[in-house]
């Protein structure tokens, strides 16, 4: 409990650090938000104006393509604004800073993974928020509480996947020094799923469900809120998350055992 | 010009040689590329035409799209603003070399191995899917396409230039330039065809020369455009072309002037 309370006050020290490095970096810091709000706004207006010419994708209306990249949006916002410090993951190594976190009294993990936090992003994510909130009021009714709890709970499950990720890609940082190919291959990905994942022939929706599992991050929970996912699905998003997340800790583990202090 | 074709044979060498960065390139110009051309899929499964569009025309549009990404959006933006900033720059400035020439030469030979990767890939993904692919009836189209294509590149090289000269001025000129990046690719209908937006955005688009960088190779290519319309647009591509060449040519000696050579 004691480190737990130790880490949160570290996390929120460097919070305010973040902040106050992304306020002196004004005009820099109002470009990136730009460039986020930019594509959330064209995105979204280009499938509102696609709606105009067609009823439905892959059998969904409007809200519910619309609901689908929202909640897209909503959990890669929340995975870059908390897990921002991974980006750094190569300059930590490189420069030796890795070195000082494994001797100070705190996660190793959690100062590579969590210690800055992206206001950008938190910024972006008020109008996906409130973008949500609307499109949730044009859904049909009869969505019961039951389905809420269990959408949200999925959001969840998809952000535990998405830290396991950036776990992984940490961990490969460590054991190799190269980070930008393998983020940028999982930001690639990712792109998969803005969309439903029921757009894609058989074999990609498989293994978009299985090997990549950007279909369970994004998909699963508008799915469950629609009433389109099984139980057994569920448990499966659960299960993943879990077996992600400890098989991601384990890789980390061995990748610091193998860390040579390469910089130093 | 012998020294340029040297930078191009040089950087030609160096980008095959990291085969992992460009192998991860491609993989993320691919994922784009298959999320797309499965959502416009899916929405054409019930449907015959859309916007004038028939499916064959459309996937090819989302194909190409691909294309059109590696020989235009190589992002050297980035490099001409860490040699800004670095200083190292001066190094350039001392030799009897153009830098911008050389930028180019750099960014040809990122273009022409990206070509070769998407063509290869379209190739693939076309019989993957086997997708209904739209073949020009005229063979002068390709070369149209050609033309089209090369000063699209240009265009978007020497907007890309101009922005990234705002670091002669500030070291907070990486927002301004990710900002311009994506505006551009939404702009130019990387992502969608502009002709789905509403008219009055496509009007005000048109006054701008973001959709002369894909949207209208790619409407040469498909052979929307008759005789006349061609003429018109491509006269307007050229015209472009010159007024961002001097605005470009007047930011640079602008910045050469403030430049203070800081860090080299």
């Amino acid at each position: 409990m004691d480190a737990l309370r130790r880490h949160y006050r570290v996390w929120l020290r460097l919070v305010r650090m973040s902040l106050s490095a992304q306020l002196s970096y004004g005009l820099g810091s109002f470009g990136f938000l730009a460039a986020k709000l930019i594509r959330l706004l064209f995105f979204f207006g280009y499938i509102l104006a696609i709606f105009k010419h067609t009823k439905s994708v892959a059998g969904y209306s409007l809200d519910e393509t619309v609901l689908f990249f929202l909640t897209f949006n909503l959990i890669d916002t929340v995975t870059m604004a908390l897990f921002r410090s991974v980006y750094s993951a190569r300059r930590v190594v490189e420069d030796g800073d890795l070195d000082y976190y494994l001797v100070q009294p705190c996660s190793p993990l959690f100062r590579m993974a969590a210690c800055i936090v992206d206001f950008l992003d938190l910024a972006t994510m008020l109008p996906v928020l409130a973008l949500l909130a609307t499109t949730w009021q044009r859904l049909p009714a009869g969505i019961g509480l039951v389905r809420v709890v269990l959408y949200a709970g999925l959001v969840l499950n998809g952000v535990a996947i998405a830290l396991a990720m950036h776990i992984f890609v940490t961990a490969i940082t460590v054991r190799t020094q190269e980070l930008e190919n393998t983020i940028r291959l999982y930001r690639d990905m990712l792109f998969l799923g803005k969309f439903p994942i029921d757009i894609y022939a058989a074999p990609l929706r498989w293994a978009l469900t299985i090997v990549v599992p950007i279909g369970v991050i994004t998909s699963f929970p508008v799915k469950a809120l629609l009433g389109l996912l099984s139980p057994a699905w569920m448990l499966y998003a659960l299960v993943l998350a879990a077996a992600s997340l400890g098989a991601s800790l384990w890789f980390w583990r061995g990748a610091l055992a193998a860390y040579t202090s390469v910089s130093s | 010009m012998g020294k340029y074709l040297y930078v191009f044979q040089i950087n030609m060498q160096s980008v095959l040689q990291r085969r992992a960065s460009l192998l991860m390139d491609r993989v993320g110009g691919i994922a784009t590329t298959v999320a797309l051309y499965f959502f416009w899929s899916s929405i054409f499964s019930g449907s015959q035409s859309i916007l004038g569009y028939s499916p064959a025309r459309m996937l090819s549009y989302v194909l190409m799209t691909n294309f059109l990404r590696a020989v235009v959006f190589t992002d050297r933006g980035w490099e001409v603003i860490r040699d800004i900033s670095s200083g190292r720059i001066s190094n350039y400035l001392l030799r009897p070399i153009r830098y911008a020439a050389y930028c180019f030469s750099m960014d040809a030979a990122q273009k022409t191995v990206g070509a070769a990767a998407a063509a290869l890939e379209i190739g693939v993904l076309i019989l993957c899917f086997k997708t209904p692919w739209y073949v020009p009836r005229q063979a002068s189209t390709w070369l149209l396409f050609g033309l089209a294509a090369g000063m699209s590149s240009l265009i978007f090289f020497l907007l890309e230039f101009a922005v990234a000269s705002i670091a002669f001025w500030t070291f907070e000129s990486g927002g301004p330039l990710f900002c311009f990046d994506l505006t551009v690719q939404f702009a130019a209908g990387a992502f969608f065809p502009l002709d789905v937006l509403p008219k009055t955005f496509q009007n005000i688009l048109q006054a701008t020369p973001f959709p002369y960088i894909v949207f209208f190779p790619l409407n040469v290519y498909l052979e929307r455009l008759p005789a006349g319309a061609l003429l018109r647009q491509f006269s307007l591509q050229a015209a472009w072309l010159c007024v961002i060449g001097w605005i470009v040519s007047r930011v640079w000696r602008r910045g050469l002037r403030a430049y203070a050579a800081e860090g080299g």
